[in-house]
């Protein structure tokens, strides 16, 4: 008895050394191989050459930290969105992406037809929220104790008809964030660093400022108010929620809201770098790596594996991405995530999978 | 402190008359402290006068009169408390008792001491005297602090605690000069007169009621408090035994003398976070409680992650290296002290907040000989940590260790104004003022236990060494012999197995008999948590115990144990030569140790009667025993097992030298 | 909603099903059961495995909605009671298999209990201040009371999940009282205690009933509890009821005799 249920985990444990003691040798091949190897070699260009200029221009190194902590904000923000429904009610929602573009659009749109800046906000913020009441009464209640398959199914619909919907409203070219209009700073500030200088533009600076507050003031929501009580006890547990007469309905609009405004902060910051457009919601597929770092169901997981993400795609493109024609950012993330899944499929700080056989 | 040294003059030679002083010099400073509901309430010097002037009067107008005794059961409750203070002002005299004792132990007591009233914490208490009620002519009242689940209960001569202030409030409003003639009634007493019954908990017989002056209490308190420089600041949680003389020092006559607050926990088992949270300053405990918070952080530290393992690792062997120096002021080399100083900074501190030790200026540890790695352990963390050695016959302090001469081995050096002698039999007897009257009704018992001229034998065996420190072996009627004539100290040998963290008691027989056999009780916390490390798969407490693998790791302890002894003279023949692990855990409730947790050797010998026959059967590996266990709600069962005994080699005396050259 | 809900005197029917029967899809759990619980008693529910004493209390705090018969309660005819309904006018309930919320303290996990209490609106929660803040303060003492009462001040702090089952089971039920019920069910809540948890729990039954008033109905299969603390008791089987009455008279009836024995059908 003890013995067959000891030998697996024992094997599985040393496998999992071995893996690690296989990484270490093939790079410290890699690294004697590139001595013997010289300059100009792929594994000199891979393994030495990046470390190099680490050295020689550390504020080109600062510079790009600063930009993935500035991209790892936002997918910090996007996964924070997924985690928050997910671990609400159970339903991966992918229509997280479409809710950040048409979050954006509406602030864009109620803008441009002549209401003013802050109101055009505190208006797309009621969106969200009528947003979130909709789904609730539409896609949530009919199907509430259906398959989570079949709640994600919902939410691909969701998305396409909030495409539809956004485009027949707005219309679908790209439109400009009214940035300087609803109080965000521009220009930048720069700074000299280790014989270089580093320059950090102010909007991102208000961006991280922001979404920390914005965390914060959920975390506090949470954890110490008695809807923060409901939500987390509804995600525990249920049928136990149920007896003590919290309505899983209010629940959910409140969840659904809270990830709207997520959305929203996201759209604004996202659309105040580049423009407001649908393409937005491809790069918003992002939040899967994220979400497969920190794990499904932890919200500081969601943040921290936003940040490595942000950071280590940044990294990559400027110090390897000249290898192979550039734009490894776009897909450096999964990779990390594949990664991940591999050596720790529950996340950094998800629960543990325990598959009963 | 200057104001409590001016006015305490013995002219203060009660506690009633303490509480006056208090009341008027601390008024504002809180006296009492309770964690109820969650939050802590506390109440000043004046606001515990006032109560106890209440109480008092209705206790008077109970029928409480001068002369009465009456009996305190329950927690460390601060209604208790005041209930000491409201009988002496009364003239009568408080009997607490241990509130763990079955009703059968307790009424004992109760009839014994002749109790009128009873003033006991809650139902459960109230059952158990209700239950033994018709052995107790003399009952008339008693009080309750807790009224849950009493409601239903025949009111008659059942009060509750609010009741009786109420009653007293009522009565001074009818007649306010009540109270001028209550406090002139303090005067009648002094500190010659009886205070308290102390009864002990009896290692062997029925207990004895020991008489307490005021002088024997409020003396000892002032030199205890002046030995260690202890004032109204202080901070302490009362937590031991209201019923014993430690907690009877140091939660009351301490603190009505030096004026500090004693605050009581909110249940038994909040004790360790109700220390957290009020930091004491000064702290008593049996070696027990210190033993289980190592076991605990070791347990702790052993699933920490490896970065804090290894931080706890290497500053914890800092600390065994230059803690005790720095403590005990000796010289340290300045790198050194900067390690400990980051010790501190990363280890020390944390852990003493964790255990609610950061405020603590002095604890003392008595009762039983305590490990050395235990007690070295908190000492190198910067814990001054002491030891004491005491009974009840003496107000508690015989020998006490002076700052800067403390040793794990020793009990220290006698206490302020108390004298000690040795014996030709070894004995230790002393002399002191906090030497007891007399054992209650027991004049035979006081005869034998206290000379004519105020020597006490103390029953114990020790001697003095070169530095003037006394040694305590064992009790002076256990040391035995065996057969051949070898000097067999039980306790003493029991102790150095009880230092091992997997040993949680352990019981020697051997006096006239051929060798040394050992009955052994696992640590439950200790042990499951190395069998969890060594995959070994248990279902109870006696299928771990009788594991062939915990067998063998016992096994090495002992004889590590008989390493020690060979290199002790003569006791190198007291060696361990069997021994068995026995299938239950020794319990108060049946009797097998006392409520202090020491061990009845004599009836643990006669209930196991067939184990110890088979220790001495050479060829008997394999024992049946069939023994009646008692619950906590007094039903009885029977527990079975077979228990296996096992040989241990033991050590020659050249071996245990060359050893001993080789470390 | 019917509002016409009376304060029902002691010893009057609080809660009456009548001729109620359940299926799922061709599954029969209850078949035409009617019975009654007065207020201030100690009823329950017994019958072996599979009988449909779970579906029964399911029914009553609305988690089923029943395909036949009436539901009495407190003097409202419903057809179905809703869950939230059944929890604001004061019925609570334990599950069989410990439904605590596991990442929560054992503090918050028995706040959540106050949930319908705490009527300050939610912006002032938000914003957690005045009204909002006196409120959470004064259902925390009365939450305090209830750790006071089970006696688990120990495990305040603890989140729930790391607790024994025993004192998981006494969470739950102070979850349940922190609703202040008038009704509480309990699902087996001795099941997988040893014999002192049961008496803890026993006494805390008791004392539930006897110093708040509370009805309550239990599912156990301990027979010795159940004749020890229960007013009367109804037996089912195969989602029948088979007996109804005090508990010796439920001990002597030969149909229950049958069904433990289980003879055949």
């Amino acid at each position: 008895m003890s013995d067959t249920t000891l030998k697996p985990s024992r094997a599985s444990m040393s496998a999992g050394k071995r893996n690690w003691l296989v990484t270490a040798a093939l790079f410290a091949a890699a690294v004697v191989g590139s001595l013997v190897v010289g300059e100009g070699s792929l594994v000199y260009e891979i393994f030495v050459s990046p470390f190099l200029f680490v050295v020689e221009a550390p504020d080109l190194f600062v510079q790009v930290i600063w930009e993935g902590l500035v991209a790892g904000t936002l997918y910090a923000l996007l996964g924070l969105g997924f985690v928050l429904i997910f671990k609400a009610s159970g339903v991966f929602n992918f229509a997280q992406g479409i809710m950040v573009v048409f979050g954006a659009l509406s602030l864009v749109g109620f803008y441009a037809a002549g209401i003013p800046a802050i109101l055009s906000l505190l208006l797309s913020i009621a969106m969200m929220y009528v947003l979130a009441w909709t789904v609730e009464r539409v896609v949530l209640r009919p199907l509430v104790n259906q398959d989570p398959l079949i709640l994600f199914m919902a939410t691909i619909g969701l998305t396409y008809f909030l495409i539809g919907f956004g485009e027949f409203i707005f219309g679908g070219e790209p439109k400009t964030m009214i940035t300087e209009e609803i109080g965000l700073p521009s220009g930048s500030y720069s700074f000299d660093f280790m014989g270089g200088f580093v320059s950090l533009q102010k909007l991102d600076i208000a961006a991280a400022v922001i979404a920390a507050i914005l965390v914060g003031c959920l975390a506090v929501f949470f954890n110490k108010t008695k809807v923060g009580r409901a939500l987390r006890a509804v995600a525990d547990d249920h049928q136990a929620a149920l007896s003590v007469g919290i309505t899983l309905r209010q629940i959910w609009v409140i969840v659904w809201f809270a990830a709207g405004i997520v959305a929203l902060t996201t759209g604004i910051m996202w659309g105040a770098r580049s423009d407001v457009s649908f393409a937005l919601q491809i790069v918003a597929l992002k939040a899967l790596p994220v979400i497969i770092l920190g794990g499904l169901t932890s919200i500081p997981g969601a943040i921290i594996g936003g940040l490595i993400i942000g950071i280590s795609e940044k990294l990559a493109e400027f110090y390897w991405g000249p290898l192979v024609g550039g734009s490894i950012e776009s897909w450096v993330p999964y990779f990390i995530a594949l990664g991940f899944l591999w050596f720790r499929p529950q996340g950094l700080f998800g629960e543990k999978i325990i598959d009963r056989i | 402190m200057a104001a409590a040294g001016a006015t305490d003059k013995t002219e203060y030679d009660t506690f009633p008359k303490l509480l006056l002083r208090n009341a008027d010099i601390f008024g504002d400073r809180p006296a009492m402290r309770e964690k109820d509901l969650g939050i802590w309430q506390s109440w000043t010097w004046k606001e515990v006068h006032e109560i106890v002037k209440n109480y008092a009067h209705g206790l008077k107008k109970l029928g409480l009169k001068a002369g009465d005794k009456v009996a305190i059961v329950g927690d460390n409750r601060p209604r208790l408390y005041w209930t000491f203070a409201a009988v002496q002002s009364l003239g009568a005299t408080p009997v607490p008792n241990y509130q763990d004792s079955v009703a059968d132990e307790m009424v004992f007591v109760l009839k014994h001491a002749e109790v009128t009233f009873a003033i006991v914490e809650n139902q459960e208490q109230v059952d158990k005297v209700l239950s033994v009620a018709d052995q107790l002519p003399k009952l008339r009242k008693i009080v309750y602090d807790d009224d849950r689940g009493l409601q239903d209960y025949d009111p008659k001569d059942l009060h509750s605690f609010e009741r009786v202030i109420e009653i007293g409030r009522k009565e001074i409003e009818k007649n306010p000069k009540l109270v001028e003639r209550w406090e002139a009634g303090f005067d009648k007493y002094n500190g010659s007169d009886i205070a308290v019954f102390l009864y002990t908990s009896g290692t062997t017989g029925r207990p004895k009621g020991v008489v307490l002056s005021y002088d024997n209490i409020l003396i000892s308190a002032r030199n205890g408090n002046a030995f260690d420089g202890l004032d109204e600041m202080e901070e302490v949680l009362a937590y031991l035994p209201m019923a014993w003389v430690g907690d009877h020092i140091f939660s009351y006559g301490q603190s009505y003398t030096a004026g500090f607050c004693v605050s009581c926990p909110e249940s038994r088992e909040t004790i360790n976070e109700d220390r957290r949270e009020i930091g004491p300053t000064y702290f008593f405990a049996p070696p027990r409680p210190f033993e289980i918070m190592l076991t605990q952080i070791t347990v702790n530290m052993e699933d920490a992650s490896t970065v804090n393992r290894w931080l706890y690792n290497y500053f914890m062997d800092v600390a065994k290296k230059s803690g005790e120096k720095i403590l005990n002021g000796e010289p340290v080399p300045f790198m050194e002290r900067v390690k400990y100083w980051l010790g501190e900074l990363f280890v020390y501190g944390p852990l003493k907040n964790q255990m609610g030790f950061s405020r603590l200026k002095v604890g003392y540890t008595a009762g039983e000989a305590i490990g050395p790695e235990i007690f070295s352990f908190y000492r190198s963390l910067g814990l001054n940590l002491k030891q004491l050695y005491g009974q009840t016959e003496a107000g508690v302090y015989v020998t006490v260790q002076p700052d800067g001469e403390i040793r794990a081995d020793t009990v220290g050096k006698p206490a302020p104004d108390v004298e000690i002698k040795i014996d030709k039999s070894g004995e230790v007897l002393y002399r002191s003022p906090g030497v007891f009257l007399e054992y209650y009704k027991n004049k035979a018992a006081t005869r034998e236990a206290k000379t004519k001229d105020g020597w006490v034998h103390s029953g114990d065996a020790g001697f003095f060494d070169d530095t003037g420190h006394l040694h305590v072996i064992d009790r002076a009627k256990d040391v035995g012999k065996l057969k051949d004539g070898t000097l067999f100290p039980p306790k003493y040998i029991e102790n150095k197995l009880k230092f091992f963290p997997n040993i949680q008691e352990a019981v020697a027989f051997g006096d006239g008999r051929d060798f040394c056999a050992m009955f052994i009780n696992i640590d439950l916390t200790s042990v499951s948590n190395w069998a969890e490390k060594n995959n070994i798969i248990y279902g109870s407490y006696q299928e771990l115990a009788a594991h062939p693998e915990v067998y063998s790791m016992i096994e090495e302890h002992v004889r590590e144990v008989n390493l020690q002894l060979a290199g002790e003279g003569d006791l190198a023949g007291a060696q361990i030569k069997r021994f068995l692990v026995l299938h239950k855990e020794l319990d108060p409730d049946d009797g097998e140790i006392t409520r202090t947790a020491k061990v009845r050797r004599g009836f643990v010998g006669e209930r196991y009667k067939p184990l110890v026959d088979a220790l001495y059967d050479p060829k008997n590996y394999k024992q049946h025993i069939s023994t009646e266990v008692t619950f906590e709600d007094g039903r009885k069962g029977k527990l079975e097992a077979d228990v296996e005994i096992r040989d241990v080699q033991s050590v020659d005396v050249p071996e245990a030298h060359m050893q001993e050259a080789a470390e | 909603m019917n509002t016409a809900i009376a304060e029902i005197q002691p010893g009057k029917p609080i809660l009456a099903m009548d001729h109620i029967s359940l299926s799922f899809g061709g599954v029969k759990a209850i078949r035409d059961v009617s019975f009654d619980i007065r207020k201030g008693e100690i009823r329950a529910i017994i019958g072996p495995n599979g009988a449909g004493k779970t579906s029964l209390l399911n029914v009553i705090n609305g988690f089923y909605h029943p395909q036949e018969g009436i539901i009495n309660y407190k003097g409202a005819k419903r057809n179905d009671m809703k869950p939230y309904v059944a929890a604001s006018q004061g019925i609570a309930r334990t599950f069989q298999n410990v439904a605590l919320f596991a990442g929560m303290s054992t503090l918050d996990n028995i706040m959540s209990g106050r949930m319908l209490k705490m009527k300050v609106a939610l912006p002032w929660h938000i914003i957690r201040f005045g009204p909002a803040e006196r409120e959470e303060i004064e259902h925390r003492e009365f939450v305090e009371q209830i750790i006071d009462f089970l006696e688990i001040q120990a495990i305040r702090r603890t989140p729930v999940g790391r607790l024994p089952y025993g004192l998981q089971k006494r969470v739950e039920l102070g979850r349940a009282l922190a609703m202040e019920p008038e009704l509480l069910l309990l699902d087996e809540p001795m099941a997988g205690m040893n014999l002192e948890e049961k008496e803890d729990m026993s006494r805390f039954v008791l004392d539930v009933n006897d110093q708040f008033g509370t009805t309550i109905a239990l599912i156990e299969h301990d027979m010795g509890v159940v004749m020890d603390i229960s007013d009367r008791v109804i037996v089912l089987d195969y989602g029948q009821k088979i007996a109804d009455g005090t508990p010796d008279e439920v001990k002597n009836n030969q149909n229950v005799i049958d069904a433990y024995l289980g003879v055949a059908h």
